[in-house]
């Protein structure tokens, strides 16, 4: 028993920490957390075990789920075709490019050609969101456009994830019903179920969701598809709900950020081999610079189009480059399932970890926007101004 | 010699004795006076909650800031422009003074680790060798 908690406390402790390096140094906690992981993994001889593993899939899916609320519909709908466009080829271009050099360049089997071009056709939503701010595009409705759009490029990772390894059968045909009906029954039954057992201290709210996403995660996985498919689309089905009541993905939000995305981000660190990282520097550069070369091709264009100013264009097509999360959900889920080694997801990982750096030191070193002090949207920038004496 | 001033700051001791000389300034040069407060978020965030948690706290923060610096503007009868901007607080307030041309920048004096500045510089030391104007650091 005292082994068990001594793990726990190493994998805490961790956690503790990289929250403390991240206050400290304002990077971010989930890309300290891998690090501090990978040290673990591969100096402290930290493996995953059965709880951990349960704890870091239920981080995954949450995670996912968060994400999925913070979709806004109406941004979608308002610019369908400019949001569509910039995230279908904010996958596909990223996606195809990396499947094609891993498949034909390396000679990788198609399933773990395939996990490469998903991994490294995310874009990291995050990211984006924090230079939006920091230029004040997000309250633009350029911003809001890219930002849905980063959005549509997610859908398209977690549906490639979720379809392309699924076993077509019946369980899959189950899976997708189940998520079809709880898709237009969750919206509808959400705010009567949470109304009547509002603000409960057993959380029965949250207890409802966890049962629904665990129950579909079920088919999903009978299905040899993935759980985190269905979080992202009761996730976003639910984001009108949630940008209104916000205080359930709250709660969600704490439970989720305490205890289960450092298992996630640590766990993901741990299984990432140095010695692999010093024989395939090279590899890993090639994956990143395939990754941005398709990114570009395929955005920098659109954002032209859209009539973004060149410094704008470029910075917003670095952006859209980064990617983090659902990069190493992807790489993950090849590895769980046995679809790539540890090498390979090594290299991925890495490769993914890099796509959060490199484009963004580029674009805040060379192509950083102009600040400005007054808010003006028509402009699509603005900066907060406030009180006078 | 001084038509419009920027002053920066962080809600530090520093920052509010570097807001006294700015007032001064501005008032013996009847300059215009900004102040800006840069909220930092956190660099290559994994989700969107940890940009939307880390802008709400110094949001909550820079308000105190801001309220506290415009009093002070009052009682000294100075008018004072606030501002809060996101990035990083060097390479924001120095492409802001660019920007919108400033002649002087007032900023308080705040030390890191020595480790920290003998690699990296303290803010202040690293404001005075990129803002495009006169830099008063304030001890």
């Amino acid at each position: 028993m005292e082994t068990l908690w001594f793990t726990s406390a190493l994998w805490v402790g961790l956690a503790l920490a990289s929250s403390l390096i991240s206050i400290r140094v304002g990077v971010s906690v989930a890309l300290i957390e891998i690090v501090l992981g990978s040290f673990g993994g591969n100096l402290l001889g930290m493996a995953p075990n059965a709880w951990v593993n349960y704890l870091a899939g239920v981080g995954a899916i949450l995670l996912t789920f968060l994400a999925g609320t913070e979709v806004d519909p109406a941004v979608v709908r308002k610019h369908f075709r400019s949001t569509m466009s910039i995230g279908a080829v904010g996958f596909l271009a990223p996606y195809l490019g990396v499947l094609g050099y891993a498949h034909y360049g390396l000679g990788w089997a198609w399933p773990q050609a395939q996990i490469a071009g998903i991994a490294l056709s995310t874009t990291s939503v995050a990211v984006v969101y924090a230079v939006m701010v920091e230029t004040g595009f997000n309250r633009a409705e350029m911003g809001k456009i890219i930002l849905a759009g980063c959005f549509i490029n997610d859908i398209g990772t977690v549906l490639a994830l979720g379809v392309v390894f699924a076993n077509y059968n019946l369980w899959l045909a189950a899976f997708a019903a189940a998520t079809a009906v709880a898709l237009w029954l969750v919206p509808r039954f959400i705010p009567w179920f949470f109304t009547l057992v509002r603000e409960r201290v057993s959380e029965p709210e949250v207890k409802f969701l966890l049962l629904l996403l665990f129950l579909l995660g079920g088919l999903a996985a009978l299905a040899n598809s993935e759980a985190v498919l269905p979080a992202y689309l009761i996730g976003m089905a639910l984001a009108p709900y949630f940008l209104k009541h916000k205080a359930v993905a709250l709660r969600i939000r704490a439970m989720a950020f305490t205890l289960l995305t450092p298992f996630y981000f640590l766990k993901a660190g741990s299984l990432v081999k140095f010695e692999t990282i010093a024989a395939a520097a090279g590899l890993i550069a090639v994956f990143l610079a395939v990754k941005m070369a398709t990114k570009f091709a395929g955005i920098w264009p659109l954002t032209l189009a859209f009539r973004f100013k060149r410094r704008e264009a470029m910075y917003t097509t670095l952006m859209m480059s980064t990617g983090l999360t659902f990069g190493t959900i992807s790489a993950l889920f090849g590895l769980t399932n046995g679809i790539v080694d540890q090498d390979q997801y090594t290299v991925l990982v890495a490769a993914v970890i890099g796509s959060a750096v490199v484009p963004t030191i580029i674009a805040q070193k060379w192509f950083q926007p102009e600040v400005e002090f007054s808010e003006d949207e028509s402009a699509g920038r603005g900066s907060e101004s406030r009180a006078e004496a | 010699m001084f038509g419009k001033i920027l002053h920066a700051n962080d809600g530090s001791e520093g920052a509010f004795k570097a807001l006294a000389a700015a007032l001064n300034l501005a008032r013996r040069y009847r300059a215009e006076l900004h102040m800006v407060s840069v909220e930092e978020l956190p660099w290559l965030p994994g989700t969107r909650e940890e940009v939307v948690g880390e802008k709400a706290l110094a949001n909550h923060h820079f308000e105190a800031v801001a309220a506290k610096a415009a009093a002070i503007a009052k009682k000294e009868r100075v008018k004072l422009h606030t501002h809060l901007v996101a990035g990083h607080p060097v390479s924001t307030i120095a492409r802001l003074v660019e920007t919108h041309r400033f002649d002087a920048l007032v900023i308080g004096f705040m030390g890191h680790a020595a480790l920290y500045n003998a690699i990296m510089g303290s803010t202040a030391e690293r404001l005075v060798r990129l803002a495009p104007c006169t830099v008063i650091v304030v001890k």
